[in-house]
Protein backbone atom coordinates (compact mmCIF):
# COMPACT_ATOMS: atom_id res chain seq x y z
CA UNK A 1 0.00 0.00 0.00
CA UNK A 2 1.16 3.53 -0.68
CA UNK A 3 1.50 5.98 2.19
CA UNK A 4 -1.75 7.63 1.15
CA UNK A 5 -3.59 4.30 1.06
CA UNK A 6 -2.28 3.41 4.50
CA UNK A 7 -3.39 6.81 5.75
CA UNK A 8 -6.82 6.31 4.21
CA UNK A 9 -7.23 3.00 6.03
CA UNK A 10 -6.17 4.57 9.35
CA UNK A 11 -8.64 7.36 8.71
CA UNK A 12 -11.37 4.80 7.91
CA UNK A 13 -10.87 3.33 11.38
CA UNK A 14 -10.94 6.74 13.02
CA UNK A 15 -14.14 7.79 11.23
CA UNK A 16 -15.83 4.41 11.75
CA UNK A 17 -15.18 4.69 15.47
CA UNK A 18 -16.83 8.10 15.58
CA UNK A 19 -19.80 6.83 13.54
CA UNK A 20 -19.94 3.71 15.73
CA UNK A 21 -19.81 1.29 12.81
CA UNK A 22 -17.31 -1.33 11.64
CA UNK A 23 -14.52 0.01 9.40
CA UNK A 24 -15.57 -2.56 6.76
CA UNK A 25 -19.00 -0.93 6.61
CA UNK A 26 -17.58 2.49 5.82
CA UNK A 27 -17.18 3.01 2.09
CA UNK A 28 -15.14 5.82 0.55
CA UNK A 29 -18.17 7.69 -0.74
CA UNK A 30 -20.95 6.63 1.65
CA UNK A 31 -22.67 9.75 2.98
CA UNK A 32 -22.19 10.12 6.75
CA UNK A 33 -25.64 11.60 7.26
CA UNK A 34 -27.74 9.80 4.64
CA UNK A 35 -26.05 6.40 4.75
CA UNK A 36 -24.73 6.16 8.32
CA UNK A 37 -27.30 8.21 10.24
CA UNK A 38 -24.68 10.61 11.57
CA UNK A 39 -25.59 14.08 12.80
CA UNK A 40 -23.68 17.33 12.48
CA UNK A 41 -21.84 16.71 15.76
CA UNK A 42 -20.14 13.63 14.35
CA UNK A 43 -18.35 15.62 11.65
CA UNK A 44 -17.13 18.00 14.36
CA UNK A 45 -15.89 15.04 16.38
CA UNK A 46 -14.03 13.72 13.32
CA UNK A 47 -12.23 17.08 13.00
CA UNK A 48 -11.32 17.03 16.69
CA UNK A 49 -9.89 13.52 16.43
CA UNK A 50 -7.87 14.38 13.33
CA UNK A 51 -6.48 17.38 15.17
CA UNK A 52 -5.56 15.22 18.17
CA UNK A 53 -4.14 12.27 16.23
CA UNK A 54 -2.49 13.94 13.22
CA UNK A 55 -1.96 17.45 14.63
CA UNK A 56 -3.67 18.75 11.51
CA UNK A 57 -6.22 21.53 11.83
CA UNK A 58 -8.93 21.38 9.22
CA UNK A 59 -10.86 24.68 9.35
CA UNK A 60 -14.45 24.40 10.55
CA UNK A 61 -15.54 26.17 7.36
CA UNK A 62 -14.85 22.83 5.64
CA UNK A 63 -17.42 21.03 7.82
CA UNK A 64 -20.32 21.13 5.33
CA UNK A 65 -18.11 19.47 2.70
CA UNK A 66 -16.95 16.61 4.90
CA UNK A 67 -19.82 14.29 4.03
CA UNK A 68 -17.87 11.13 3.21
CA UNK A 69 -14.54 9.45 3.92
CA UNK A 70 -13.02 10.51 0.60
CA UNK A 71 -13.75 14.18 1.34
CA UNK A 72 -12.26 13.88 4.84
CA UNK A 73 -9.14 12.23 3.43
CA UNK A 74 -8.73 14.93 0.78
CA UNK A 75 -9.10 17.63 3.44
CA UNK A 76 -6.52 15.88 5.62
CA UNK A 77 -4.06 15.72 2.70
CA UNK A 78 -4.71 19.34 1.81
CA UNK A 79 -4.26 20.74 5.31
CA UNK A 80 -1.28 18.55 6.18
CA UNK A 81 0.52 19.87 3.12
CA UNK A 82 0.41 16.55 1.24
CA UNK A 83 -2.41 17.48 -1.12
CA UNK B 1 -9.42 29.72 43.84
CA UNK B 2 -13.08 30.36 43.22
CA UNK B 3 -15.86 29.56 45.68
CA UNK B 4 -19.38 28.35 45.10
CA UNK B 5 -21.07 31.65 44.14
CA UNK B 6 -18.64 31.92 41.24
CA UNK B 7 -19.71 28.47 40.08
CA UNK B 8 -23.43 29.18 40.41
CA UNK B 9 -22.96 32.31 38.33
CA UNK B 10 -21.65 30.25 35.40
CA UNK B 11 -23.44 26.90 35.46
CA UNK B 12 -27.21 26.60 34.96
CA UNK B 13 -27.49 23.49 37.16
CA UNK B 14 -28.95 23.77 40.68
CA UNK B 15 -29.53 21.50 43.67
CA UNK B 16 -29.36 18.56 43.58
CA UNK B 17 -27.57 18.52 40.23
CA UNK B 18 -24.96 21.23 40.74
CA UNK B 19 -22.03 18.90 41.34
CA UNK B 20 -18.99 21.16 41.62
CA UNK B 21 -18.16 22.75 44.98
CA UNK B 22 -15.06 24.80 44.32
CA UNK B 23 -12.57 25.76 41.62
CA UNK B 24 -8.99 25.28 42.82
CA UNK B 25 -7.20 26.46 39.69
CA UNK B 26 -8.32 27.73 36.33
CA UNK B 27 -5.82 28.16 33.51
CA UNK B 28 -8.07 29.75 30.88
CA UNK B 29 -8.70 27.64 27.79
CA UNK B 30 -6.18 25.04 28.99
CA UNK B 31 -7.03 23.31 32.26
CA UNK B 32 -9.01 23.41 35.47
CA UNK B 33 -8.92 21.69 38.86
CA UNK B 34 -12.16 21.44 40.77
CA UNK B 35 -13.47 19.91 43.99
CA UNK B 36 -16.59 17.85 44.58
CA UNK B 37 -17.01 16.61 48.14
CA UNK B 38 -19.15 13.49 48.47
CA UNK B 39 -21.12 13.23 51.71
CA UNK B 40 -23.57 10.76 53.19
CA UNK B 41 -26.28 13.42 52.91
CA UNK B 42 -26.23 13.32 49.10
CA UNK B 43 -29.74 12.67 47.73
CA UNK B 44 -28.43 9.51 46.03
CA UNK B 45 -28.11 7.87 49.46
CA UNK B 46 -31.46 9.07 50.82
CA UNK B 47 -33.45 5.98 49.91
CA UNK B 48 -30.98 3.36 51.09
CA UNK B 49 -32.39 0.85 53.56
CA UNK B 50 -30.74 0.33 56.94
CA UNK B 51 -29.30 -3.01 55.86
CA UNK B 52 -27.95 -1.77 52.50
CA UNK B 53 -24.87 -3.64 51.33
CA UNK B 54 -21.62 -1.60 51.50
CA UNK B 55 -21.27 -1.41 47.71
CA UNK B 56 -24.52 0.51 47.52
CA UNK B 57 -22.74 3.47 49.11
CA UNK B 58 -20.50 3.80 46.07
CA UNK B 59 -21.08 7.21 44.50
CA UNK B 60 -22.97 6.68 41.22
CA UNK B 61 -20.64 6.82 38.19
CA UNK B 62 -23.27 8.82 36.25
CA UNK B 63 -23.01 11.60 38.86
CA UNK B 64 -19.23 11.50 38.75
CA UNK B 65 -19.39 11.95 34.96
CA UNK B 66 -21.82 14.83 35.43
CA UNK B 67 -19.53 16.45 38.00
CA UNK B 68 -16.55 16.05 35.65
CA UNK B 69 -18.62 17.45 32.78
CA UNK B 70 -19.64 20.48 34.82
CA UNK B 71 -15.97 21.07 35.61
CA UNK B 72 -15.22 20.90 31.88
CA UNK B 73 -18.01 23.42 31.26
CA UNK B 74 -16.51 25.81 33.83
CA UNK B 75 -13.20 25.57 32.00
CA UNK B 76 -14.75 25.96 28.57
CA UNK B 77 -16.83 28.96 29.63
CA UNK B 78 -13.70 30.30 31.29
CA UNK B 79 -15.54 31.04 34.51
CA UNK B 80 -17.85 33.49 32.75
CA UNK B 81 -21.57 32.97 32.38
CA UNK B 82 -22.73 32.96 28.75
CA UNK B 83 -25.26 35.64 27.81
CA UNK B 84 -28.62 34.45 29.10
CA UNK B 85 -30.37 35.49 25.91
CA UNK B 86 -28.13 33.72 23.42
CA UNK B 87 -30.70 30.90 23.22
CA UNK B 88 -28.07 28.18 23.55
CA UNK B 89 -28.29 25.32 26.01
CA UNK B 90 -25.20 23.71 27.43
CA UNK B 91 -25.36 19.95 27.00
CA UNK B 92 -23.31 16.86 27.50
CA UNK B 93 -22.92 15.02 24.21
CA UNK B 94 -20.97 11.96 25.23
CA UNK B 95 -17.66 10.55 26.30
CA UNK B 96 -15.17 8.06 24.92
CA UNK B 97 -13.25 5.77 27.25
CA UNK B 98 -14.59 7.02 30.57
CA UNK B 99 -12.85 4.47 32.78
CA UNK B 100 -13.64 3.95 36.46
CA UNK B 101 -10.67 2.75 38.42
CA UNK B 102 -11.89 2.84 41.99
CA UNK B 103 -14.97 3.29 44.11
CA UNK B 104 -15.98 6.60 45.69
CA UNK B 105 -17.64 6.66 49.10
CA UNK B 106 -19.17 9.27 51.40
CA UNK B 107 -16.27 11.23 52.88
CA UNK B 108 -14.21 11.20 49.69
CA UNK B 109 -13.20 14.56 48.29
CA UNK B 110 -12.99 14.31 44.52
CA UNK B 111 -10.53 16.42 42.58
CA UNK B 112 -11.23 16.69 38.87
CA UNK B 113 -8.34 17.65 36.62
CA UNK B 114 -9.70 18.61 33.22
CA UNK B 115 -7.85 19.65 30.09
CA UNK B 116 -9.60 21.43 27.22
CA UNK B 117 -8.23 19.73 24.11
CA UNK B 118 -10.21 21.47 21.42
CA UNK B 119 -13.17 23.71 20.63
CA UNK B 120 -14.62 23.33 17.16
CA UNK B 121 -17.84 24.92 15.95
CA UNK B 122 -19.26 25.51 19.42
CA UNK B 123 -18.37 22.03 20.59
CA UNK B 124 -15.77 21.37 23.29
CA UNK B 125 -13.54 18.31 23.65
CA UNK B 126 -11.97 17.66 27.04
CA UNK B 127 -9.98 14.93 28.79
CA UNK B 128 -8.72 14.34 32.30
CA UNK B 129 -8.78 12.44 35.55
CA UNK B 130 -10.62 12.32 38.85
CA UNK B 131 -8.74 11.71 42.08
CA UNK B 132 -9.80 10.89 45.64
CA UNK B 133 -6.70 11.83 47.61
CA UNK B 134 -3.81 9.92 46.06
CA UNK B 135 -6.11 7.41 44.37
CA UNK B 136 -7.09 7.98 40.75
CA UNK B 137 -10.72 6.89 40.57
CA UNK B 138 -11.56 7.75 36.95
CA UNK B 139 -10.09 8.96 33.70
CA UNK B 140 -11.56 9.97 30.37
CA UNK B 141 -9.98 10.17 26.93
CA UNK B 142 -12.58 12.45 25.38
CA UNK B 143 -15.62 14.17 26.80
CA UNK B 144 -17.74 16.15 24.36
CA UNK B 145 -20.01 19.05 25.27
CA UNK B 146 -21.83 21.51 23.08
CA UNK B 147 -24.05 24.56 23.21
CA UNK B 148 -27.02 24.33 20.90
CA UNK B 149 -30.42 25.97 20.48
CA UNK B 150 -33.06 23.76 22.09
CA UNK B 151 -36.43 25.48 21.61
CA UNK B 152 -38.47 22.91 23.52
CA UNK B 153 -36.50 23.54 26.71
CA UNK B 154 -37.02 27.28 26.67
CA UNK B 155 -40.61 27.62 25.54
CA UNK B 156 -43.84 25.82 24.70
CA UNK B 157 -43.55 22.91 22.33
CA UNK B 158 -43.55 23.99 18.70
CA UNK B 159 -45.76 21.63 16.71
CA UNK B 160 -43.83 22.16 13.48
CA UNK B 161 -40.52 21.37 15.19
CA UNK B 162 -41.97 18.16 16.60
CA UNK B 163 -43.34 17.19 13.19
CA UNK B 164 -39.92 17.73 11.64
CA UNK B 165 -38.39 15.17 13.97
CA UNK B 166 -35.50 15.49 16.36
CA UNK B 167 -32.70 17.86 15.47
CA UNK B 168 -29.03 17.01 15.74
CA UNK B 169 -28.81 18.09 19.35
CA UNK B 170 -31.69 15.94 20.50
CA UNK B 171 -30.32 12.93 18.67
CA UNK B 172 -26.89 13.29 20.18
CA UNK B 173 -25.44 10.52 22.23
CA UNK B 174 -26.04 10.35 25.91
CA UNK B 175 -23.93 8.61 28.46
CA UNK B 176 -20.61 6.97 27.88
CA UNK B 177 -19.66 4.36 25.39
Amino acid sequence: MTTQETQLEALRELVAEVLEIDPEELTDTGDFIDDYEADSLRAIEILARIDKQYKVEIPQAELPLLRNLKAVHEALLQYSGQG
Amino acid sequence: MREHPGIRAVLPQRYPMLLVDRILELDPRRSIRTVKAVTATEPCYAGLPEDAEPWRYHYPPALLIESFGQSAALLWLDGHAPAADDGLTLMFVGATEFVFEGGVLPGDVLIHTVRLDNVIAGTAFASGETWAGTRRVARVTTLVATRRPVPHLTGPADASAVAAGPGPAQRSREGSR
